[in-house]
């Protein structure tokens, strides 16, 4: 096994010292380059008042690839899938090594505020959310509600 | 008993002796030539020399005084105040002595006309002599107009030396470029790099001939420069030992963090792009091998095979491919391969399917048969890229087998894996890719939706995993995840 890159071990340090509001990411006491993530739903959208599991992981090459991200709370999001993939330009062909995982959590965040229903990954999640907006809001709350606010399962 | 004590001792101290001078401990002399108009004097020098006592050396040895003398170095007469030391001289360096009779002469009297910058004519001011440029010199700019560099600092350079194989500290060196002798002085230090790369920016006073000075055209207008480097970290007191300059290599002074791992490092890439983003060397080396496993170098048309500045910043290719030098001699070779590979691709060419060949070969464009010359012999049709033969292309093997409804339900993967070697690759390859629809790069899906982007530098034509066109809103709707 590889040493530690510094620089993971940098971010680590300051992702601890000075977190995100609304993001915790910690990393495993296994792999230093897993990290466990929870992300709360931000204010005025329909996932307010959830905590998000994801996991991150970054790959040998980090900072020249994208780390990997995904959600394991199942969310009702156009751009998430019912796997938990994300659609982020930044996670594939827009990633560069100067982004950082509190860039990339803070542009998750970002995309729980502004649903992007005209570049899906969950298909049908998109329909509806074109169709009728405020159903889809209200599935996405009722998701919310039944998959993040679990504290049990947390 | 004695004795074999004290020969050992004085083995030691040679051993001893041997090792400082393997580290090489600042020798206080310099074994310098100093040409003159026509012949070479070899002096030992000390460090501590002036200019002056220099002269005194020098012109006891021609029978001529002190002030008939000249000593040019690097673009520069110096003045007699310099110290040997304060010039980057290294071992068998070379210095020269101008015997010079018309001391009245004032170069002055030469038009002075600086290339494409009316505002800056320079006047030389009565004495010409100066410090040596290495002293004088301040870190140049990567662009004529950059404003983002404050350029106060004495320059720096680092050169890629085929003689040392690695990066090295470099010396600036200027020559005229009518007569390529270095008793030439500039009128003008360099402030870029395109003044010292490129030619016919800055003038100056050829000097090795004194009855028939070097002039640029009939009308005597003065010579131009011509600069070039040296490695400072070998001397083979060669005139035209000449190392290529790492020009984006810079001495780290305004401690900026690498982008990558954010570490502020001695020695850093700076990028040509508009923020000048800046890599440390170790990152700069992963970020090339990273690309360059991925073929993500892309062929420039005017500087060659290359890489942008990795946050994607435009207009920022690397323009001098010397710094993949810095590469291990491994990667460089894989790196010239694929650079070899991509050119014959973009000229229209294709590379022998045969494994273990890939020779480039360069046919014409309505030429099916495809005769790799020089290579295996192997006798191709160009479309398919197997065996030549007679009338159309047989249907991709995937193609048939999906369609086929077979007796036995077999996984095509574990099939190809159970293949005797050669025809395995070939059928794990067939089995496992489709071809990009645009440039037929064999393509693996290892997961994920059906969007696929083409990985071959270049190309990245999107497509559709089912379809095989190209990808459309309807994919989207209809089979994005199959």
């Amino acid at each position: 096994m590889a040493a530690l890159p510094r620089r993971i071990i940098k971010e680590a340090q300051r992702l601890q010292l000075e977190p995100v509001p609304g993001i915790s990411a910690v990393p495993d006491e296994q792999n230093a380059r897993y990290f466990h993530v929870i992300v709360t739903g931000p204010a005025d959208s329909p996932f307010e008042g959830g905590l998000f599991k994801l996991e991150l992981f970054l790959p040998e090459d980090y900072p020249m690839s994208a780390p990997k991200v995904r959600f394991i709370t199942k969310i009702y999001h156009p751009n998430i899938d019912r796997l938990g993939r994300i659609c982020l330009d930044i996670l594939k062909d827009k990633w560069s090594p100067a982004l950082q995982i509190r860039t990339v959590l803070l542009s998750i965040q970002a995309l729980l505020s502004a649903p992007n229903p005209d570049d899906p990954l969950a298909n049908d999640v998109a329909d509806l959310w074109k169709a009728n907006e405020a159903e889809a809001i209200r599935n996405a709350r009722e998701w919310t509600q039944r998959y993040a606010m679990d504290t049990t399962s947390m | 008993m004695e004795f074999i004590l004290d020969f050992f001792r004085s083995l030691f101290n040679t051993m001893l002796a041997l090792l400082s001078f393997g580290k090489k401990t600042v020798k206080n002399t310099l074994n310098i030539n100093v040409k003159t108009n026509d012949q070479v004097l070899n002096i030992e020098l000390d460090r501590s020399l002036e200019i002056k006592e220099v002269k005194e050396i020098v012109s006891e040895k021609l029978g001529v005084s002190t002030d008939e003398i000249k000593i040019i170095f690097a673009g520069k007469e110096l003045t007699d105040s310099t110290t040997i030391a304060e010039c980057d001289l290294g071992q068998m360096s070379f210095l020269h002595a101008i015997k010079t009779k018309r001391r009245t002469e004032k170069p002055a009297s030469m038009p002075l006309i600086t290339v494409e910058e009316e505002d800056s004519v320079v006047v030389p001011v009565e004495d010409h002599s100066s410090k040596p440029l290495c002293e004088t010199l301040q870190d140049l700019k990567l662009v004529q107009n950059d404003e983002n560099v404050e350029t106060t600092r004495k320059a720096h350079f680092f050169v890629y030396c085929y003689f040392c194989k690695k990066m090295c500290r470099g010396k600036l060196r200027v020559r005229c470029c009518k007569c390529k002798e270095c008793a030439f002085t500039v009128y003008q230090d360099p402030r870029c790099w395109d003044d010292v790369l490129k030619p016919s920016r800055i003038r100056g006073l050829c000097e090795s001939n004194e009855d028939h000075p070097c002039t640029e055209n009939e009308s005597g207008n003065s010579p131009f420069a011509e600069f070039y480097f040296k490695c400072a970290e070998h001397s083979l007191g060669l005139e035209n030992d000449f190392a290529v300059p790492l020009k984006l290599v810079r001495i780290n002074e305004q401690n900026v963090p690498c982008l990558a791992c954010m570490d502020v490092c001695e020695t850093i890439l700076v990028f040509p792009c508009e923020f000048r983003h800046v890599t440390c060397l170790d990152c700069f080396l992963q970020y090339c091998r990273s690309r360059l496993l991925e073929r993500q170098f892309l062929a420039h048309p005017d500087i060659g095979f290359t890489l942008q500045c990795p946050t994607g910043c435009p207009n920022s290719f690397i323009d001098e491919i010397h710094h993949f030098k810095l590469l291990s001699p491994e990667e460089y070779d894989r790196y010239q391969m694929y650079a070899t590979e991509e050119y014959v691709l973009q000229a229209g060419g294709v590379l022998c399917p045969r494994p273990d060949c890939g020779m480039g070969l360069l046919v014409e464009p309505e030429c099916k048969k495809v005769v790799c010359q020089n290579g295996c012999g192997f006798v191709f049709c160009r479309d398919c890229l197997q065996g030549y033969h007679i009338g159309d292309c047989i249907p991709e093997m995937n193609q048939i087998d999906m369609n086929r409804s077979c007796e036995y339900t077999v996984n095509p993967n574990n099939a190809a894996e159970a293949r005797w070697e050669d025809v395995s690759t070939a059928v794990t390859i067939k089995v496992s890719t489709k071809p990009c629809p645009k440039c037929r790069t064999p393509t693996e899906r290892d997961g994920g939706c059906m969007h696929m982007v083409c990985t071959r530098s270049g190309c990245d034509f999107e497509w559709c995993w089912i379809c095989q066109t190209e990808w459309t809103r309807d994919c989207m709707g209809a089979h994005w995840f199959g």
